[in-house]
């Protein structure tokens, strides 16, 4: 990292605890009610309160089981099907439109269709994470398929490749900037649906602790799961950069 | 100094031709591109195929890789006619950066085709690393193409084709895109490497003399449709030498008359 680098980046600590900072003044000054709006303080202390009685770290790891179930069940029938679809372009002009209903479609409209067919469930809280997650990993390796170049095809032609070598060393690779970057995007989603689920179906997640706290008034609680689920956010889209850098290493090559 | 083809029909009489065009037409979006080509390349024959742009140069070499089915007539390997690509048909591909997998470095690019035939993955790294040097690139097999330059990119393009340890090399304008001292030396590597694996050759290009410095035979193609509209035996010795070759006499006159050729066609 060189000197600016770190520069911008003491710079935009010193932004972030700016916020908090302007945070606790209203807090301490009480324009907000203390009953509604905790000091970062209070909310810290309900963090640790939490995790040292154990139960944030179960609710923490129910939307973690959540989002990571959902998201993974996204990923891989995205991929699959996106491949279908993307390597031909008779599929592309035939689902196409079809495609075009259903990804702007609400994920939230779906939830009570979903809750009709497999009740406050589980298998529910699945399907609608995966449905919502699956959209932008599977345009993406529509895209991604669509776009490989016509030359490696041919080159792997003239070497008589398999169908299945054809697809694992040359169509996948190809896209995989492409798809990782859906998978970026899916992690999002997969988070945001996650918590929607434990609250509007009672699962064991942060979800239906922020709920649980909102109710009884209990801000610091609210907070502490607020801000947790801000980590969990941060911290799973950070690894998915590393993992992405790791894995396209060539195209940092290439630049 | 008789050249390959003449050498291997003094030996076996009259041999098959390895590649036989026989009445080929090519006819794509109702624009016949090729027509009534007839071609037979002898084994270890090195052909090039020179012509003005839009006749139909490339199209016939694809042809010959089975990439293109004729519209009607044959086009025969080793008396079976060709229905698809073949493994021993390697194709150079004038857009080496695009024929390249850009994710895969220059080992994991030869790899590719030692892959495809089947090689067993304990016997590919010193193969690699036998073809890397073969075409000038040992040291770089870490390297990414998008860390090479192109003529480096071009000669791993050629390596992953010998890895298909091929009978047919067909090139495609390989040396179009490279600046001029690259690409004499490439021409120099090429007629070696090609001397020393007794690969036939079809050697597409619109640079006259690389075609006569190279080949043993050279057919200029007529445009609108394509066909052959002159048929050239280039009697030159070999091994052919950068300075020596093209001041020959012999070199002077083809190159003369496959001028006047060219010239004549684009009018």
């Amino acid at each position: 990292m060189n000197r600016a680098a770190i520069i911008w980046r003491v710079a935009s600590f010193a932004v972030a605890a700016g916020f908090v900072a302007i945070w606790q003044l209203i807090a301490n000054l009480k324009l907000v009610s203390p009953v509604f709006l905790p000091g970062p303080d209070r909310a810290w202390a309900a963090l640790m309160r939490g995790f040292s009685s154990g139960d944030l770290w179960s609710k923490l790891a129910g939307t973690l089981e959540h989002m990571a179930y959902g998201w993974l069940a996204a990923s891989i029938a995205g991929i699959a099907i996106g491949a279908i679809i993307g390597s031909s372009s008779r599929m592309r002009t035939y689902v196409a439109p079809s495609l075009e209903f259903l990804r702007p479609l609400p994920v939230s409209a779906i939830i009570p269709v979903a809750i009709a067919m497999l009740g406050l469930t589980q298998a529910m809280a699945l399907f609608v994470i995966a449905f919502g997650a699956i959209w932008p990993i599977m345009l993406a390796t529509i895209h991604g398929f669509a776009a490989v170049e016509p030359r490696l095809y041919e080159v792997a032609r003239s070497l008589q490749m398999s169908r299945l070598a054809v697809i694992f060393k040359i169509a996948l690779p190809s896209a995989s900037p492409d798809i990782l970057a859906g998978m970026r995007l899916s992690l999002t989603v997969a988070l945001i649906l996650s918590v929607v689920c434990e609250i509007l179906a009672g699962l064991d997640g942060l979800g239906h602790w922020v709920l649980l706290s909102a109710r009884a008034f209990r801000s610091a609680d609210l907070f502490a799961g607020v801000i947790l689920l801000g980590l969990t956010g941060y911290v799973t889209s950070v690894a998915m950069s590393l993992a992405e850098h790791r894995l396209l290493a060539w195209q940092a090559a290439q630049r | 100094m008789a050249s390959a083809a003449k050498r291997l029909e003094a030996v076996y009489g009259t041999a098959t031709p390895q590649i036989a065009f026989d009445g080929v037409t090519l006819v794509l979006g109702g624009k016949t591109i090729i027509e009534n080509l007839s071609l037979g390349v002898q084994p270890g024959e090195f052909l090039c195929i020179v012509g003005a742009s839009g006749c139909g140069k490339t199209t016939a070499l694809r042809l010959a890789a089975g990439l293109y089915q004729p519209t009607s007539g044959k086009v025969n390997f080793d008396g079976q006619p060709m229905r698809e690509p073949r493994r021993e048909i390697a194709i150079v591909f004038q857009d080496y950066g695009k024929a390249l997998l850009p994710w895969r470095t220059a080992a994991g690019n030869v790899s590719l085709a030692l892959e495809a035939g089947g090689m067993p993955s304990a016997e590919r790294p010193a193969r690699i690393e036998e073809l890397l040097r073969t075409v000038g690139l040992p040291g770089h097999a870490g390297k990414y193409p998008s860390e090479m330059s192109g003529g480096m990119q071009q000669r791993l393009q050629i390596a992953r084709c010998l890895a298909q340890e091929p009978k047919t090399l067909l090139m495609d304008e390989p040396f179009g895109a490279l600046d001029a001292m690259t690409r004499q030396g490439l021409q120099d590597e090429v007629l070696s490497l090609v001397a020393a694996s007794g690969a036939t050759v079809i050697f597409v290009t619109h640079d006259l003399d690389e075609a006569i410095y190279l080949g043993d035979r050279v057919i200029g193609l007529l445009p609108h449709p394509g066909r052959i509209g002159i048929e050239l035996s280039v009697n030159l010795p070999r091994p052919r030498d950068q300075l020596s070759t093209r001041e020959h006499p012999e070199f002077l006159r083809l190159r003369r008359q496959l001028f006047d050729f060219i010239k004549a066609t684009e009018q």
